[in-house]
């Protein structure tokens, strides 16, 4: 949770290297050496280039046309003030532009300096990046601005001959979107509870079930549950289960070497507390059955800041792990048809 | 009408409060709108032989987010369950289908979304086209105002003409206790207001909502024991277009919903009460067009989307409120309409019928 406790906010990012098949992989090379392409496909030229006809779902084939650099405004929009998402950081047009030898319009953006500029039956034209800096992208086009000269596009709507094997059939995207969650009531008794070295849970008052990190419900009687059934259990219990994880390299991954995430069943719990780590035991020395205790930061070093509404049954900063009591183990068949 | 063993009804609909900001998660919305409903409809969640939801990734930002959302249903013993990455709505459908198999006879399919997560404006644009769209941040606000730009251009419709479709629902949904925006609005004042993008202003476009909704479906005679007056489903059908706007040959209209009204039958008989789902105000001169209603039709007196509008529950309470009309007011026959995708690609209608 973030520092007042309330609300926190998560990026949420992912590289993506997403192939293109030939269709694509042949307009983006094209479009990397600044020549818009489209297709011809049942008596029209669609632009950019589908892989197939979108009426009939034919194959769209490659009867490549060139099309453009310049076009005709269909319909538009205005963006007063743009998000980090769109390709220009001052005021913009979207529209619907139909290049030259082209059927169908395409969608982009018009570096038109005002408002008052846009209009259906304008004519624009493509303004490239630096040849150097274009990745075969339909962003490699920056915007498209007003023509200098309306007339028709030069070349436009003559065949284009692809190369033999197109020089980009990949082409890398990035999602990174941004969310700001606020902690649910349930999910603040549990933060609060871990920063006072208590662990607490929920009985449900139908089933007499007591869920360690708690939901707010009984999730096998699907009834609300409140603070009025808030419960403290105690900090030990038996691992129940647990798994050894070989670490892949990938982004976020710190660990390098095998480790080990356990489910812990406290005492009067019904729910295991899971994912935790065992402090001090090498991971082939881990046993179902085990009795372990929780290992408490020190007051002045316990945080929550990591505890969200996704992170339920996280120790966060608050538990350092658990280690073992040294007490005889429990039978390991007790254990075995524990799922949760 | 005597309904033979696959006639399908729905029996009850739940919602919770729309708030622009909850601090409940995605499972505490489920849980509260399943649980109202189960009790509306006075059964026990074992009788239900289905459950499907709607809800989405993206505004949840948690890959197979639905998964935490079953806790609600309390799986204990295991469940028949589904979802769809889609509007409650289309949730529905599937409970329907499931409820043709005749081997159950009642289903439940739940609508939810946290939308105040995420930032509306910027979120959608990863769910468009890749390749072509998503690199140029193209949003589904400009992508609207795209469509309603040339609506106007075609000389169907004015500006005035969405402001007095916002000032209607919003003055709809005075008397729906479940509406996030109400009131007695000035269509000169709202046009007075600054475009967020030409032609739309802000009032144009959907509000922000944290909501989650729940309907349940019976089948056959068994839809007696639980409602008085069952708001049977006499047509129900759905069509899908491409998802690039510029490949549609023509924007203004939208072939998908005409094709689902006929495939719903809507022209059969006269529909009293139409529930739209118009996210954006000019879409609801397009879909009554489309849907081919007359001045008869009174539209979404709820307020609509305009009034409430909680991605992947909204459709849903389109549902719920034009079978509560059967159910509740005593209407013979309604609609209920859904839409999903960028510039209304993809349309769910639904007629729903009471015993006369």
């Amino acid at each position: 949770m973030a520092d007042n406790g309330q609300e926190f906010v998560f990026n949420l990012t992912f590289p993506f290297s997403r192939t293109l098949g030939s269709t694509l992989s042949t307009f983006s090379s094209a479009i990397a050496e600044g020549q818009i392409i489209g297709v011809r496909t049942g008596g029209r030229v669609i632009a950019p280039p589908l892989e197939y006809d979108p009426e009939t779902s034919a194959d769209a084939g490659t009867d490549w046309v060139r099309v453009g650099p310049k076009g005709t405004v269909s319909t538009w929009t205005w963006v007063p003030q743009p998000t980090g998402l769109h390709p220009l950081s001052h005021p913009f047009g979207f529209a619907f532009i139909t290049l030259d030898g082209a059927d169908t319009p395409m969608i982009h953006a018009v570096d038109a300096g005002s408002e008052s500029a846009m209009s259906a039956g304008m004519r624009v034209e493509a303004r490239f990046k630096d040849p150097a800096d274009c990745v075969g992208r339909i962003d490699d086009i920056i915007a498209f601005v007003p023509a200098s000269d309306p007339s028709p596009s030069e070349g436009a709507g003559e065949p284009y001959v692809a190369p033999e094997e197109n020089d980009i059939t990949e082409m890398d995207a990035y999602c990174d979107l941004t969310y700001v969650d606020n902690a649910s009531p349930t999910t603040i008794m549990w933060a609060n509870a871990l920063m006072d070295g208590r662990i607490i849970g929920q009985k449900c008052p139908q089933c007499a079930r007591t869920i360690i990190g708690p939901r707010g419900m009984c999730s096998v009687c699907a009834i609300e549950l409140d603070e009025s059934h808030v419960i403290e259990v105690p900090d030990r219990g038996v691992v129940s289960n647990f798994t050894v994880v070989t670490p892949t390299p990938y982004p976020g991954q710190t660990e390098t070497e095998p480790f080990a995430r356990c489910s812990i069943l406290l005492e009067g719990a019904d729910a295991v507390i899971a994912q935790q780590e065992i402090l001090g035991v090498p991971v082939n020395e881990l046993r179902v059955g085990m009795h372990v205790e929780c290992v408490w930061a020190p007051e002045n070093e316990r945080s929550v800041a990591d505890i969200d509404n996704r992170s339920r049954g996280s120790g966060g900063d608050a538990i350092r792990g658990w280690r073992p009591t040294g007490e005889p183990d429990e039978p390991a068949e007790l254990y075995l048809e524990r799922m949760m | 009408m005597a309904p033979s063993e696959n006639d399908i009804a729905i029996v009850g609909f739940a919602q919770t409060a729309p708030q622009r900001r909850t601090n409940l998660t995605e499972a505490d919305l489920v849980l509260r709108s399943t649980r109202q409903v189960i009790a509306d409809v006075g059964i026990d969640k074992s009788e239900i032989g289905f459950t499907v939801s709607g809800s989405c990734d993206y505004l949840s930002g948690q890959g197979f987010s639905f998964v935490q959302n079953t806790d609600a249903y309390g799986m204990v013993p295991a469940i028949n369950e589904s979802h769809v990455e889609m509007d409650g709505a289309w949730a529905m459908y599937e409970a329907y289908v499931r409820l043709l198999q005749g081997d159950i006879d009642i289903a439940m399919a739940v609508g939810v979304g946290k939308n105040s997560n995420s930032d509306p404006e910027t979120l959608f644009t990863v769910e468009f086209d890749p390749y072509y769209l998503t690199p140029l941040g193209t949003d589904t606000w400009s992508l609207a105002a795209l469509q309603a730009r040339a609506l106007l251009d075609s000389g169907k419709a004015t500006e005035r003409d969405f402001a007095e479709v916002v000032v209607r629902n919003r003055a709809n949904a005075k008397s729906n206790p479940m509406a996030q925006l109400a009131g007695d609005f000035d269509v000169d004042e709202l046009l007075a207001a600054d475009y967020v993008r030409n032609p739309l202003r802000r009032h144009d476009l959907p509000p922000t909502t944290d909501q989650a909704a729940a309907v349940i479906l019976a089948r056959g005679k068994r839809a007696y024991d639980l409602c008085e007056r069952p708001a049977w489903i006499t047509g129900i059908d759905h069509r899908i277009e491409a998802h690039l706007p510029t490949v549609r040959p023509d924007i203004t209209t939208s072939v998908s919903t005409r094709l689902a009204a006929e495939g719903a039958g809507v022209d059969k008989a006269p529909i009293e009460v139409a529930e739209i789902h118009a996210p954006f105000s000019f879409q609801e001169l397009i879909l009554r067009e489309s849907l081919g209603l007359d001045g008869t039709t009174e539209v979404n007196p709820s307020g609509g989307a305009l009034a409430t509008h909680s991605v992947m529950t909204v459709g849903l309470i389109r549902v719920g409120e034009a079978a509560n009309q059967i159910i509740k007011n005593g209407r013979d026959r309604t609609l209920a309409h859904a839409t999903s995708g960028p510039c209304l690609q993809q349309n769910f209608v639904c007629v729903l019928e009471g015993d006369r």
